[in-house]
């Protein structure tokens, strides 16, 4: 064991049991799953990407690089979880990854071998770019990939469904404080108490007292900045958590907008890169803070490694905590009297102008060789000492989080006496405060003033109150760090990894550079450094010391890159939260549930449910639809048409209004009177059609096309907000208002007869495009006669919520005709019958002339369309032009085919023209189709072939003139 | 209005759903307002629209707010839009009946904020969204308009087609609190 609880007994915590790969272990509440593994003594938990070597847990919280696991929820996988942030708790999961057959005895580890193969850039230089022999060039690759993207990757994502729930959740406030710690707390309390709304956000659990005023949020990780200062975060709601309330989702997606926010992000430590650096054991000097925050602490000595004094505090804490310190090896050749104190407080012996330059150990740490280091030239001199020790805790100075700075800000200002990058100031449009050591402001009392600064700035911008802004705190020196960021060793054998979990090392860096990619952004692409999980937390300062050293420039000069969200790993999860399963909802009509009642298969149309049709039991959809279209045909039929879109139009202008956007009059249209109209857009195409009805000398009703409802209302809206705000009219979308039922057939008159009260609905009182007042079932009902089916029919429409009752009685009125509801197929197919045109001919591409609905385009008045609809192009002989379509060979047409001469299935030929929709027609007793055809009208009557060569289908079909069925329109005019 | 049916159908079950364990977080209903409608005015008509509205919502239980420029919802007993009609002039505004289109949900209760907050990118605080106004937003594709009554009182107008659906979602959102339909 290198790794024991300094309480053997939990410390009165409950002790929770939990397994990791197959294994029972034994932790306490408030454990990370790290420090549980490590209590335990269970020191390697991950492997390497690429080499696949052993590694233990190095950073904590966020930062770790290392740890990485997979946890385990039935047959849910949740990979590349970080072990140092996965709170424990009773019978969770977990395994590691990147490792067959297991964790101490991987394959991968053969890559090891192959090192120097696997340099930076290895992927370009062995698959791209001319070939040289079979085993370079990109036809390698084609061979190669497979067994690539196998290996790739670290943990298995799964193919079972997620069964966790997410949620999603907007907040506003004043002041968004992100960072629990000292500063945060300070700031979240000085803005509350100035009477702000104020949210904290920290992304550890909670600490146990709440700011009394302020909105706490614990265990949220704010990862992503965006525009006008609206903040993402992540709650972990349940992670930590063996059992779920009812609906409690496992975490929450926080969309925080703030008036401004205070970033007391904290600072990392980062790493010295030296020879073996990346043996378990070896770990930043801040994680055994932690670890011994929770109570475990490393069983044998410990060696330090440092360029800067606040190792030496961590190292007495240690000390303290009753860890044996076995030496502090500092890099610096001058060392503070204070520094030295602490060393003398934990027995350590000091090695000054020393620097760690290998390791000794597998999968578990030694010893460490030390040498004289000369920081100025980075030189080693000397023979090697061996310092036995079975952990070693390094700290390369600490680097402010400017992840979230970074994100909303300009360029990271360097800072010398840091050796870090400080956080920018905000980009325009952006207002954000940047306080404690996330501002370089490090020590606790130095921290707090900082943040008490910040928050007087945030409340008297807020205020509007003049203030006077105290200076900012020195930085607590113990944090400034000499320039030494790697060691180059003279073992040779020993790689010094600056990314340990893209497994990039300082030798693929110095390689990057030499092949020309001085920028850090092109570094970073070609090596892969700083594109794992921990986002380049340990390794970017590290790399581009190295970097600029290889071109003779100063870190300063090379530059940083910039931040980008998410600042932490994110789930897709709660990116998705609530939206899951039906991504939209679902509109009904007040009739959804008779339909469903009374076997209606249902269709999506938009978000629409219409029913397609009322199968019987052993019926094909043909055979239904055919019974149902038969029906109205025959009898009489009734269809919902509370679909349809409806706008209410009313105004004095109303008319003149109609008049613009309708290629047809409507000034000139009686009170009580609908009209068929037809609107084109600006381009001249045909845009939508229906009926309008005049139910007032200023008001009208509009019905629009089911699917065109929403882009009617807009190019509507936009006329009168834009082209002709002086017209005085008023849209409203009414499409919910009414609920809608078509009756027709040879019987339709009848079945209204029967049920209509306070009207008379004969052909003088209710002439065709007619409309009545009256009541079915004691329920106002208004009443037009039209038809889409080519029968006799009224479309009656009553209030939505009394749909069902006058649905009900058209029933019962019409039970003595046989009335038979039908759906969207019989509907389509009494359609195509007639020639009647929907969105598969207007199709945002045909023209009034098209469709052959010329005869609409009034020559008498202005219209939206008017001016470009003539064009040559849109007028052009051979454009594509509505036809009907018989197959005569009795076999089915399908839609979508093309319409071509050849009488052979041959390769693709040049189309005439395809098809718009297809059925079987009962009443012609054949199956037939509409088509838009080049030149349509002039081939009529003659024999053409429809083709799909996807699957196999070439029929001949004759050409005729879109009305099929009863062309002369006797049927409706009865 | 008490003969409309309601679009929620069978799914509306009264009861006590979710997280129930530490007390009703909030309570959902569908109050029947006689009337819902919306009055709207010509540019330069806004002031005397204004005056209707103004003496619209003084009438019993009825209520008023803003959905857009020049246009304002209302809601109260049936008939409630009789004196509107009466002095409305033609060519000031507009007004238009939509009991039937659109559908009331209330939601109350001490978790109304935090489940609203899950709905809607609104800042449902009483400093921002103070007692007796109205908003018009989006929840994805459903428009709704709301209107606060008291602290921990909402009105919820949706679109009637999507009101069984929306039903749905303010319940999944409330599960976390409990909830109880009444």
């Amino acid at each position: 064991m290198s790794f024991h609880r300094i309480d053997p007994s939990g410390k009165g915590k409950r002790p929770v049991s939990f397994i990791f790969d197959g294994t029972r272990v034994t932790g306490y509440e408030g454990d990370t799953l790290a420090a549980a593994l490590l209590a335990s003594g269970q020191m390697v938990m991950g492997r390497s990407f690429k080499y696949h070597r052993p590694r233990g847990a190095f950073a904590p919280g966020s930062a770790e690089p290392n740890a990485l696991v997979t946890l385990l929820r039935g047959k849910f996988r949740e990979p590349n979880l970080r072990a140092t942030e996965v709170e424990i708790f009773e019978g969770m999961r977990a395994e590691s990854q990147n490792r067959f057959p297991s964790l101490n005895i991987d394959i991968g580890a053969v890559n090891g071998l192959a090192g120097k193969l696997l340099s930076a850039g290895f992927y370009y230089k062995t698959f791209m770019g001319p070939g040289i022999g079979p085993l370079r060039s990109t036809k390698f690759w084609m061979l190669a990939e497979r067994f690539i993207r196998r290996a790739a990757g670290l943990g298995r994502a799964g193919l079972a469904p997620d069964p966790d729930r997410y949620d999603r959740i907007n907040a506003f406030c004043d002041v968004l404080v992100i960072g629990g710690g000292d500063a945060g707390r300070t700031a979240a309390e000085a803005a509350t108490n100035a009477g702000l709304r104020v949210i904290l956000a920290d992304a550890n659990p909670p600490k146990g007292v709440d700011i009394d005023g302020a909105q706490t949020l614990s265990r949220t990780m704010v990862w992503g900045v965006y525009d006008g200062n609206t903040y993402a975060a992540t709650e972990r709601v349940a992670d930590h958590k063996s059992a779920r309330a009812p609906g409690e989702p496992r975490q929450r997606h926080w969309v925080i907008r703030a008036r401004t926010a205070i970033h007391a992000t904290g600072a990392t430590e980062r790493p010295i890169v030296f020879p073996g650096n990346d043996v378990p054991g070896v770990m930043l000097a801040s994680m055994f803070g932690d670890l011994a925050k929770r109570g475990v602490i490393p069983d044998g000595p410990v060696a330090f490694f440092t360029n800067n004094d606040a190792a030496y505090q961590t190292a007495a804490d240690l000390a303290g905590s009753g860890a044996t310190i076995a030496a502090i090896i500092d890099a610096r050749v001058e060392v503070s009297a204070s520094a030295r104190a602490l060393a003398d407080l934990c027995n350590a012996e000091i090695h000054i102008g020393r620097a760690v330059t290998g390791s000794e150990g597998k999968s578990a740490l030694k010893a460490v060789t030390v040498q004289q280091f000369d920081a100025a030239t980075g030189e080693i001199s000397g023979e090697p000492v061996s310092v036995q020790c079975s952990t070693v805790a390094v700290s390369g100075g600490w680097s402010p989080s400017i992840q979230l700075a970074s994100q909303a800000g300009g360029n990271p200002q360097w800072s010398e006496p840091l050796q870090a990058f400080l956080p920018p100031e905000p980009a325009p449009g952006q207002d954000f405060h940047v306080c404690g050591s996330a501002a370089g402001v490090f020590g606790r009392d130095e921290a707090k003033a900082d943040a008490n600064r910040a928050a007087g700035i945030a409340v008297a911008k807020l205020s509007g109150k003049k203030l006077k802004v105290a200076p900012r705190p020195d930085c607590y020196h113990a944090y400034f760090a000499a320039p030494v960021h790697e060691i180059r060793g003279t073992k040779k054998s020993q790689k010094a990894f600056v990314d340990f979990q893209h497994d990039v090392t300082a030798a693929d860096i110095r390689l990057a550079a030499l092949e020309g990619f001085s920028s850090p952004e092109h570094m970073k692409r070609y090596t892969t450094l700083g594109m794992a999980t921990e986002q380049g937390r340990n390794s970017a300062i590290p790399a581009l010391a190295i970097l600029g050293g290889e071109q003779g420039r100063s870190i300063a000069e090379t530059g940083t890159t910039r931040f980008r969200p998410p600042a932490s790993g994110v789930s897709f999860g709660v990116l998705a939260a609530e939206r899951y399963g039906d991504l939209q909802p679902g509109r009904l009509t007040p009739m959804h549930d008779w339909h469903l009642a009374n076997g209606a298969t249902l269709y999506a149309a938009g978000l629409w449910h219409r029913p397609m049709i009322y199968g019987r039991a052993g019926e094909t959809i043909e055979q239904a639809y055919v019974r149902e279209a038969r029906a109205v045909r025959m009898g009489v039929g009734i269809f919902d048409v509370s679909t349809l879109g409806k706008i209410d139009i009313q105004g004095p202008d109303s008319a003149k209004f109609l008049d613009r956007v309708y290629t047809n009059m409507f000034s000139n249209l009686a009170v009580g009177k609908a009209r068929y109209g037809l609107m084109l857009r600006e381009d001249g195409l045909v845009m939508d059609d229906g009926t309008t009805w005049r139910i007032g000398d200023i008001h009208f009703l509009m019905t629009t096309t089911t699917a065109n409802a929403g882009k009617v209302m807009q190019h509507l809206d936009y006329c009168l907000d834009c082209l002709w705000p002086d017209l005085k009219v008023h849209l409203t979308s009414v499409t919910d208002q009414w609920a809608g039922a078509a009756v027709g057939g040879p019987f339709a008159r009848k079945v209204l007869e029967n049920c209509v009260e306070g009207a008379q609905v004969d052909n003088d009182a209710v002439p065709f495009m007619g409309i009545v007042h009256g009541t079915i079932a004691d329920k106002p009902v208004m009443i037009c006669r039209l038809s889409f089916s080519g029968e006799l029919a009224y479309e009656v429409y009553s209030g939505a919520g009394h749909g069902q009752q006058v649905w009900d009685a058209l029933m019962g009125a019409g039970k003595p005709f046989n009335i038979t509801p039908y759906g969207l197929e019989a509907l389509g197919t009494l359609r195509i019958e007639k020639g009647h045109v929907t969105g598969a001919e207007i199709d945002g591409r045909t023209t009034a002339h098209d469709l052959h609905l010329e005869w609409m385009l009034s020559k008498k008045k202005p219209f939206i369309g008017q001016a470009m609809m003539n064009r040559p192009g849109m007028t052009d002989e051979n454009r594509l032009s509505l036809v009907g379509i018989i197959s005569t060979s009795g076999k089915p047409v399908s839609g979508g085919s093309h319409i071509v001469d050849e009488d052979e299935l041959t390769e693709p030929a040049d189309s005439l023209g395809h098809v718009t929709a297809a059925c079987y027609s009962p009443a012609l007793e054949k199956y037939i189709a509409l088509a838009l055809v080049k030149n349509g009208k002039s081939r009529i009557g003659t024999i053409a072939y429809v083709t799909a060569p996807l699957t196999g289908q070439h029929l001949p079909v004759e050409i005729v003139d879109c009305h099929m069925f009863d062309p002369e329109g006797r049927r409706m005019h009865v | 209005m008490s003969d409309h049916a309601s679009p929620l159908g069978a799914d509306f079950k009264p009861g006590q759903f979710g997280n129930v364990a530490r007390g009703i977080g909030v309570r959902l209903s569908e109050p029947q307002y006689g009337y819902l409608g919306e009055l709207a005015a010509f540019a330069g008509s806004g002031e005397a629209i204004l005056k209707l509205v103004r003496n619209a919502a003084g009438q019993p239980g009825a209520v008023s707010f803003p959905i857009a420029a020049n246009r304002w919802f209302l809601a109260g007993q049936e008939g409630m839009d009789e004196p509107v009609k009466a002095k409305l002039k033609p060519s000031d505004g507009t007004l238009i009946d939509l009991s039937h289109g659109r559908t009331c949900l209330r939601i109350s209760g001490p978790k109304v904020e935090w489940v609203l907050s899950k709905l809607y990118a609104i800042d449902f605080g009483l400093t921002a969204f103070a007692t007796g106004t109205g908003l018009s937003t989006t929840h994805h594709a459903i428009f709704t308009q709301i209107y606060r009554h008291d602290g921990e009182t909402f009105d919820l107008f949706v679109f009637r087609s999507l009101a069984r659906s929306f039903w749905h979602s303010v319940q999944r959102a409330a599960e976390e609190t409990g909830f109880e339909v009444v």
